[in-house]
């Protein structure tokens, strides 16, 4: 009998094991709880890094990151045991603005302050919404394609796009900011849009079948990065001069295989960082918390242009791992 | 059994290992339970696992589950599986909304139509897999698939939102009830899944179709040659289980306000996963609904404790995945001994 038991014995004292490291570094200081809808891609790998890094600054700070894994009823039950944790303050990024309305509501009406990141959630009932601006963004990219298309004096400069998931709101912000940003050159022409739904590996077969009926296409726009890399791939396979060609693309991520590691190496000519709020988070908690301050009600970040000639610093700034 | 038998030291191993296996969902809650009390983090003198309102939060979250995992331990017990019911969920948490936002037949109407389209998938479900012969595995597997593509179809492949009138939205106030508490304290999802649980339990044990379940799973030629309608039960079977897959659906999309066609992805897992560890075998025949709400109720406490420890929810699906195999085990050493 006792051997027979042995393997519950082992998996509750491993459990056991596992949940005692964390209280013993429990100590009086301001926990703040950060419930993030899932840790499964690139970008909200280096929101996360981000947070802890912008909460490292503060020694004060505890800071809890807790991983929907893209459910929103996990993600009401993470804030209700966040809430249950007593944070001092509650960031989130919501998976989807209805279910998580009203555990939000419910922290922010029980006097938690509650900052929202990146999207949002119905209503007025949270202390701050902090968020960037994908129009704005892809009109950046626009004028970007626009400035270049100049300077090397193409005529026609055709623009072979890589949509993301169509339907979806990024996309088509993405889209029309970008039709905007190619207005100021009048030679630029957006010849072909196809959709690889943000996935590389669907990028790579959609701009292959667009270079197989015209193979005269001086820039790649993809609605992010990863996609912008199955179009370079795709435009190598074709036997395209992708050192006469512009591969750009949104997100401007620091991870390896990220946008910034990418214009390093020669491959993306341009990226742009699609921020996530991180650290504005963490310092508005920080003034909050401590400076009783009130802070506006909704934020809308900006945007880093990245090429190759700022690449470094950019590496710099944002802790990328080009190494 | 008699002292004599009992004295065989073979035996008594036998009866001690039958019984913590019979009831090794209770007793792997009850450890999970002073695991939780013990390595809870306390803040302002209260055992932040042990306050009410955490322990109401945790089943207010498993009911969902244990609903659906009280259907699956049916059509477990009569030796099939039903894969489909997560996309049934989506379906049916979508269509909730589409009624109770875009026509006005009112909650009780729409829960009834909800729980009907539950009972018209599972029928479909054991009808096909009964008359073509195809193992339930299979034709569940299609209907995952289908009911996920319908769900997608018929409500235009977007999340549907319900909000009550008083909120801005369009749904009617009382179909809010879900999201009441009985007595202040008791989640009404809760109140459902036990409610639920009482029922099915008391019918698989005093009913002709309790015993008929038992008999289809435990030997299905035995059970048709005593004159039990193998098939008709099994097809029932898959009806109640969706329809039980329904009543979550109805509960899922109250509580998260919307009714998402994505919504309930890998479910089917997690209510499998509950009737393992709830004791029940893969093989028909032998388990409890009891045995599947602890089992439910006993991974949201796991989920929860390593929360409130904020150990990361990568280990939270390791520890999943080590339970079911112990579970699994033990039913295993129990037929070898």
């Amino acid at each position: 009998m006792k051997l027979k038991i042995a393997p519950l014995t082992l998996a509750l004292l491993a459990a056991s094991t596992l949940l005692h490291a964390p209280l013993a570094q429990a100590q009086k200081k301001y926990t703040i709880g950060f419930s993030q809808l899932a840790f499964d891609d690139p970008w909200r790998v280096a929101f996360n890094n981000q947070m802890t890094k912008a909460a490292e600054k503060h020694p004060d700070f505890k800071l809890v990151i807790v991983n929907a894994q893209r459910d929103s009823s996990k993600q009401v039950a993470d804030v209700e045991t966040l809430m249950q944790q007593k944070v001092d303050a509650l960031i989130i990024s919501p998976n989807e603005a209805a279910p998580l309305t009203s555990v939000v509501k419910k922290a922010y009406d029980a006097g938690i302050p509650v900052i929202v990141l990146d999207r949002a959630v119905l209503g007025e009932a949270y202390t701050m919404f902090i968020g960037a601006d994908n129009k704005f963004i892809g009109s950046k990219a626009g004028a970007y394609v626009a400035k270049w298309c100049g300077e090397k004096n193409y005529n026609p400069c055709n623009v072979l796009e890589i949509s993301g998931l169509s339907g979806s709101t990024p996309a088509q912000e993405r889209a029309s900011g970008f039709r905007e940003g190619i207005k100021a050159n009048p030679n630029v022409k957006l010849a072909t849009s196809v959709t690889s739904e943000w996935q590389k590996a669907k990028a790579v077969p959609a701009a292959a079948a667009a270079f197989q009926g015209n193979k005269n296409f001086q820039v790649v726009y993809a609605h992010n990065d990863d996609s912008t890399e199955g179009g370079y791939i795709a435009a190598k396979n074709a036997n395209l001069d992708v050192s006469k060609m512009l591969f750009l693309g949104i997100d401007g991520l620091p991870d390896k295989n990220g946008a910034i590691v990418s214009i390093l190496q020669g491959r993306l000519g341009a990226s742009f960082v699609y921020p996530n709020g991180a650290a504005e988070a963490i310092d508005w908690a920080d003034r909050i918390l401590k400076k009783g301050e009130k802070p506006p009600k909704k934020v809308t970040l900006g945007t880093d242009e990245i090429t190759s000639a700022n690449a470094k610093a950019m590496c710099e700034k944002y802790d990328c791992e080009a190494k | 059994m008699n002292s004599t038998l009992l004295a065989r030291p073979a035996f008594r191993k036998q009866v001690l290992l039958h019984t913590a296996v019979r009831f090794q969902g209770f007793l792997g809650l009850l450890i999970v339970f002073l695991l939780g009390v013990a390595l809870a983090p306390v803040k302002d003198e209260t055992n932040l696992f042990l306050d009410v309102t955490n322990q109401m939060n945790i089943l207010r979250y498993v009911a969902e589950t244990g609903i659906i995992a009280i259907g699956m331990t049916l059509v477990i017990l009569v030796g099939e599986i039903d894969l489909s019911v997560g996309a049934v969920l989506a379906f049916g948490a979508t269509l909730t909304a589409h009624l109770l936002t875009t026509t006005q037949i009112g909650t009780l109407l729409t829960l009834i139509a909800v729980l009907i389209s539950g009972a018209a998938f599972g029928f479909v479900n054991g009808a096909v897999s009964s008359a073509f012969r195809i193992p339930s595995f299979v034709v569940t597997l299609a209907m995952m698939s289908f009911a996920r593509g319908l769900a997608r179809l018929v409500f235009g492949g977007v999340a549907i939102p319900l909000l009550a009138i008083s909120q801005g939205g369009a749904a009617p106030e009382d179909a809010f009830f879900v999201n009441l508490r009985l007595g202040g304290v008791l989640p009404v999802p809760a109140l459902l899944m036990f409610g639920v649980a009482i029922v099915a339990s008391l019918a698989l044990r005093y009913t002709p179709f309790g015993r008929h379940v038992y008999a289809v799973g435990g030997n299905p030629v035995a059970a048709h040659l005593s004159g039990v309608r193998v098939e008709f039960t099994k097809v029932l079977v898959f009806a109640l289980c969706g329809v039980l897959t329904a009543l979550a659906a109805f509960v899922h999309a109250i509580q998260l306000n919307q009714g998402a066609p994505n919504d309930g992805f890998a479910y089917e897992l997690n209510a499998i996963a509950a009737v393992v560890i709830g004791g029940t075998s893969l093989q028909g025949g032998i388990g409890t609904v009891a045995g599947a709400v602890a089992g439910a109720w006993m991974l949201g406490m796991i989920d929860n404790i390593l929360n409130l420890n904020n150990v990361q929810a990568d280990v939270q699906l390791l520890i999943k995945g080590a339970l079911i195999v112990v579970a699994v085990a033990l039913q295993r050493l129990q037929r070898r001994a």
